[in-house]
């Protein structure tokens, strides 16, 4: 029983710590969402994605994946490529990006807290994300597509 | 134009909250799980296992539980592992870097091919980065 209450308290002492980070922070990146300034980021970060063959409407899944998770993301892919926002080209590279790089904000948190510096959580998934997806959007051929539903395409 | 509403600070609150016990869910758990594996002897049992694989990363025997418990689990579950093992910073640092490339395999892989790429890609891409920028580490950090 004292092991089990033991592991407990350790559960609960790092869950307290991590709290005490993730709700302000919340709190902050919901003000930061509400004043639009996901749109900003998008538009500051247009020259670098456009490197890696990403438009506007490309973009944007990423930033949505970096800020929130590869599960936004991922809607947000689906949606832009079944309107024909996305080529299935394009949806390779985001998804390459994404994989690599998704949930920044939450998953550096918890490994912060814990005691590992931020600057290592954070480059390294970053340039290799944007390196591969340089990699995937120089070696992936040009596909011509139609205009609409460029879902049936990448099957 | 720049406002903080009380409704933002509330809704993020809730979300804040809301990811707390998402996090109490697997954190705790994990930690008793672990506390359990040391107690009984098991947890020496897969560090001498997998103490020569570990030292190729810079770490000991014990973080391979580390590393399973986020690439298979989660985040969580390996945030759960660290805190319930005695590990340095530079191991528990190490740990990290790698788990940030490749984790929730079992949950995300299917949510990336969703999304349009393949499975067996995206898993190649995210092990090879773990496994590249861990060794990497274990051979620059003290």
């Amino acid at each position: 029983m004292n092991i089990l209450w033991e592991g407990f308290l350790q559960g609960m002492g790092g869950l307290w710590t991590v709290a005490c980070v993730v709700i302000p922070l919340m709190i902050v990146l919901e003000i930061a969402e509400s004043n639009g300034l996901l749109q900003k980021l998008n538009r500051l970060l247009a020259k670098p994605f456009r490197v890696i063959g990403l438009g506007e409407d490309g973009a944007f899944p990423v930033v949505v994946a970096v800020v929130f998770g590869i599960t936004y993301g991922s809607g947000v892919i689906i949606n832009h490529v079944r309107a024909g926002k996305v080529t299935p080209k394009e949806a390779r590279v985001i998804g390459t990006f994404m994989a690599i790089a998704h949930a920044l904000i939450e998953d550096t948190i918890i490994f912060w807290v814990l005691g590992a510096p931020l600057l290592l959580l954070l480059t390294p998934r970053l340039i290799l994300a944007y390196v591969m997806s340089y990699v995937v959007h120089k070696r992936t051929p040009n596909v011509e597509l139609a205009n609409g539903d460029n879902l049936k395409a990448m099957d | 134009m720049f406002e903080v509403t009380g409704k933002m600070v509330w809704k993020g609150t809730k979300t804040g909250l809301l990811t707390t016990w998402e996090l109490a869910k697997v954190v705790v758990p994990t930690a008793v799980i672990v506390a359990i594996f040391r107690a009984s002897g098991f947890l020496d049992t897969l560090t001498a296992l997998f103490a020569p694989y570990m030292g190729f990363f810079g770490l000991s025997g014990e973080a391979a539980v580390v590393l399973f418990s986020g690439y298979f689990v989660n985040l969580y579950a390996a945030a759960g592992s660290i805190m319930a093992l005695n590990l340095t910073i530079s191991e528990i640092t190490i740990c990290a870097v790698m788990l940030g490339f490749c984790h929730s395999l079992l949950v995300e892989l299917p949510i990336s091919q969703k999304a349009g790429s393949p499975l067996g890609y995206i898993f190649i891409i995210r092990l090879g980065c773990s496994l590249a920028v861990g060794w990497l580490l274990g051979v620059i950090l003290p």
